[in-house]
């Protein structure tokens, strides 16, 4: 088994409803995430789960309930908040830039870490040009952990899907974050792709004891990846618990995993 | 260009009629005699004292080049053979190394060898049984791990490596989930030998100091293409030696660098990247990854190079390739410039415009800008891959050798362009050919005096590789030229015979081949047989961009090896070089493969190089369909994926006849 202590409680959602017009996204949900520990969002398509992860990082403002984020209590999240104080994300469908290259792409996920403003970094001069050593050379071993020094200096959009998907948490890694969202990692992957990703995940989790909460659709990645799972359907919480437990609940088999009528 | 050989009977070539030697470039040491620098510890720390903030390798990490001084290496070595000596090993024990071109493997191996003990590299690629099978045949004691994948491979070896009591491993990325009582991390590894060093100040120098130049420093794996491989056992003192002759015959200095890109392991990249720094003090640097390498390579800009055939071949092909894609008017200048080199290279000269505006723009781009001698070994290269590098002003040169011979000892002088030869022997080496049959061509036999001490565990190995009085049977079969070079043919076992009493090199014609940019692997059949048949393996990343252009859809290799087009298209490349074969060595028939070669196989060896029994055995039932005439084929195979699980394919092949094999079978009729 994976050595590592899971801590307190990070980040509690408590009570959240999100409605948008007449449709119900997320209805009442209550559930908690532990400090260092992999956190899977599971359920069937529109049952909430991006929404979710979007109200986690406040891209999303739920009508009511509140997240306790590190011990304090907010009505709802908001972005520049989330992402200053330590929660990273990566998306559904890719959201890097395109032109630029990979390098760029990730000194971009360092920007609320400068401290120098736009004038001094445009000089590139004096304490400017320290502080851009020393993210590049953060940078770089993200670039190293991720094994992605061959395209270091090739745009983004030039790369296929799979190295895309590995680019983009490595942005999401260089902001150091203490909480890491990630919206299905492994979607549109082969095999062998989908075994490189799991690896990474656990290597951040394990290295750099980053708490990670993600949406997975292969069962058997969030089977054998996860301490615990959510369980949503239909906005609902259906299930909450160890992946033993939850994959043997008979209301989740029903509405997830299948069953014969 | 045969008949003017000297007697076809025995020939020799050694000390006495060699050309002037050159002087070697390095300073001779003002301090000790060469003669008292007869282990590499020794020259380690030799350089170290005289040069000891001279550059002598580099790294790229994290993306930039990282130098490390010859006084930074010894410190490396020093703390690393503290390690080994507080894990217990003894001297005459056997260290084994794996993992990719790293300086950490360098300085591991060099401070295994300070504690007198021997170093087995192996391939970083191979797969854990036959790592199990050189770690339990080697008995090394304790062995050096990259990574996790290396160690998991380690471990897997398990109860059959009986000898192994340490696994050290560098990277301890993914290692928190191991806790193998054998495992000691890298910096756990620098502890202890820090508090061995701060006891015992003086026990490094004083191993050091033990060491002699007859004791063996280098275990040497054996390409191995027809069975498990030996060790071959190079004594430091045997090994310098003969580099030191290596260095007469192509001189360089501390002002040179080289790039490590071919596998450590091998005996090349032993006298490359261990020996002819100590020696020279040669810069060697070490590129991030594979991926990175070409791109790593042009930074560094080397004066030296050393690259495998197929490296070549696949730099050539690439050049190629990106042509296709090139405009018009690129391609019109691309064609016009090397059609331009080649006919002035023929002439003895170098053709100034297109030098001047192609050549030097294509050098640069590849990073051959400060090539001084570009050598290509391990196997032969095809003579049109050789003249295309030839055109673009690349010196390249054939080398060749033996592991058991510590690699190369002839090397052409690059003074004339001579796509056949291997050049003339070094200044220490004898040559001579036994039992040469009516055209001169018979067994190589060598000795020098950098050679192997026998085969480590191997006695009866040793006795069938060696005659009564020290000459080495290689096993190839060539001749001695007039002008007494040597002109490898293929090897003794491997030149075929027809049924019909055409002899041929199955070797060169697949040469020949594999010069087509669409042909990647290929096996040439024909030893008893009628006639010449081929089996090919298309080359994917040129079959597949040919079919994109031409909007061939096709999902894999299999898929794309059985398209139609693609087969018609090799079945034009084979024509090709069938135009330019004698009437009795063309090929009839050929077929396409549904897979390519790989060496997890089997069906090549770590180097490359074709296994011909097992692609007899494996393929049996292709080969007797090429010669019963059959139009098709069905298969089922079982492959071995690159993670070790195995899996079934099945297919069916056509088989085709060539125009040479449709005249055949005419006037048979």
């Amino acid at each position: 088994m994976r050595q590592r202590a899971i801590g307190e409680v990070i980040l509690a959602v408590e009570d959240v409803s999100l409605r948008f017009g007449g449709v119900r996204a997320i209805a009442d949900v209550s559930f908690d995430i532990r400090a260092h520990e992999i956190r899977a969002i599971i359920g069937p398509n529109g049952a909430g789960k991006s929404s979710m992860l979007n109200v986690i990082n406040g891209f999303y403002r739920p009508q009511e309930g509140r997240i306790v984020w590190k011990g304090q209590a907010h009505r709802a999240m908001r972005p520049y908040l989330a992402a200053s104080t330590g929660i990273a994300r990566t998306f559904q469908n890719i959201a890097l830039f395109k032109g630029m290259t990979v390098l760029d792409n990730l000194m971009s996920g360092r920007t609320l870490k400068m401290r120098r403003g736009f004038f001094w970094q445009a000089l590139r001069y004096g304490p400017a040009l320290e502080e851009e050593i020393a993210h590049r050379r953060r940078v770089e071993e993200i670039i190293d952990f991720l094994e992605i020094e061959h395209i270091r200096k090739v745009p983004v959009g030039r790369l296929p899907y799979g190295l895309q998907k590995r680019v983009e948490l490595g942005r999401a890694l260089a902001m150091e974050p203490e909480l890491l969202l990630l919206d299905e990692p492994m979607a549109g992957m082969n095999l062998e792709e989908k075994e490189d990703m799991s690896r990474y995940i656990l290597e951040v989790n394990e290295q750099l004891g980053t708490t990670i909460a993600l949406i997975e659709h292969d069962m058997s990645v969030v089977m054998d990846l996860s301490d615990r799972i959510v369980v949503l359907d239909h906005g609902q919480l259906l299930a909450d618990g160890p992946p033993e437990v939850v994959s043997r609940d008979p209301a989740v088999i029903e509405a997830y995993l299948g069953v014969a009528h | 260009m045969r008949a003017d050989r000297e007697g076809a009977t025995l020939a020799v070539v050694g000390a006495a009629s060699q050309k002037p030697a050159r002087v070697e470039t390095a300073p001779a040491p003002a301090a000790r005699a060469p003669s008292d620098l007869d282990t590499f510890p020794k020259l380690l720390l030799h350089n170290a004292v005289n040069w000891p903030d001279a550059v002598a390798m580099r790294e790229k990490e994290l993306g930039i080049w990282q130098a490390y001084t010859w006084r930074q290496v010894a410190e490396a070595v020093r703390g690393l053979a503290l390690g080994l000596k507080s894990l217990g090993l003894e001297r005459g024990e056997v260290v084994a190394l794996i993992g990719r071109n790293r300086p950490n493997w360098v300085w591991s191996e060099l401070a295994a060898h300070c504690c007198g003990a021997m170093t087995v590299g192996i391939y970083a690629d191979v797969l854990a049984e036959e790592a199990g099978y050189l770690l339990a045949h080697s008995g090394a004691v304790v062995a050096f791990a990259e990574d996790e994948e290396q160690v998991d491979k380690l471990l897997e070896v398990g109860e059959r490596a009986t000898a192994l009591r340490w696994i050290v491993f560098h990277d301890p990325r993914g290692m928190g989930r191991h806790d193998h009582p054998k495992l000691v991390s890298w910096a756990e590894l620098l502890r202890r030998g820090a508090a061995l060093g701060a006891e015992r100040p003086d026990l490094f120098e004083a191993e050091v100091a033990a060491g002699r130049g007859e004791d063996v420093g280098i275990l040497c794996t054996t390409s191995g293409t027809t069975s498990s491989p030996k060790l071959a056992m190079l004594p430091f003192g045997r090994f310098l030696d003969h580099v030191r002759a290596y260095l007469r015959a192509d001189p360089r200095g501390p002002e040179d660098e080289y790039v490590c890109l071919l596998p450590l392991p091998w005996i090349m990249e032993q006298v490359y990247v261990l020996a002819m720094p100590l020696l020279c003090r040669i810069r060697v640097s070490f590129p991030e990854g594979q991926a990175t390498a070409m791109a790593d390579l042009r930074e560094i800009g080397p004066t030296h190079l050393l690259l495998a055939p197929r490296v070549w071949e696949q730099t050539a092909a690439d050049i190629r390739a990106r042509m296709m894609d090139a405009n018009a008017f690129s391609r019109w200048c691309f064609e016009r410039g090397f059609a331009a080199a080649l006919a002035a290279l023929e002439r003895g000269r170098r053709a100034r415009l297109a030098d001047w505006l192609l050549m030097s723009a294509l050098r640069d781009r590849l990073g051959f800008a400060r090539v001084r001698s570009a050598a290509t070994g391990g196997a032969a290269l095809g003579p049109d891959t050789f003249k295309f590098f030839l055109a673009m002003g690349v010196p390249l040169r054939q080398l060749y050798g033996q592991t058991e011979l510590s690699g190369a000892y002839t090397l052409q002088d690059g003074r004339e362009i001579d796509t056949d030869s291997s050049g003339l022997p070094f200044d220490n080496t004898e040559i001579r050919i036994v039992d040469p049959d009516a055209d001169g061509v018979g067994e190589i036999l060598t000795r020098h005096t950098g050679m192997f001490a026998g085969y480590f565990r191997n006695e009866v190995a040793t006795r069938e590789a060696l005659t009564e009085d020290g000459w080495m049977r290689t096993g190839d079969a060539g001749y001695l030229d007039a002008k007494g070079r040597l002109v490898v043919i293929d090897r003794v076992k491997d030149i075929a015979t027809t049924a019909t009493g055409v002899r041929f090199s199955p070797q060169y014609i697949e040469n020949k081949l594999k010069f087509s940019p669409y042909i990647g692997e290929c096996v040439v059949l024909g030893q008893g047989r009628p006639w010449l048949a081929a089996i090919l393996c298309i080359r994917f990343s040129m079959v597949a961009k040919w079919a994109e252009s031409r909007r061939i859809g096709f999902t894999t290799y299999q898929n794309l090896a059985a398209n139609p087009d693609v087969q018609a298209l090799l079945a034009g490349e084979v024509e090709k070089v069938n135009a330019s074969l004698p009437e009795g060595q063309r090929l009839a028939r050929f077929l396409v493969l549904y897979k390519e070669l790989d060496a997890d196989d089997g069906e090549l060896t770590r180097t490359r190089k074709v296994r011909r029994n097992v692609i007899d055995e494996r393929y049996a039932r292709l080969i007797e369909a090429l010669y019963a005439g059959e139009r098709e084929v069905h298969v089922a195979t079982e492959v071995t994926f690159e993670d070790g699980r195995k899996g079934r394919i099945e297919a069916d092949l056509v088989l085709h006849d060539t125009a040479a094999g449709q005249m055949l079978a005419r006037r048979s009729a």
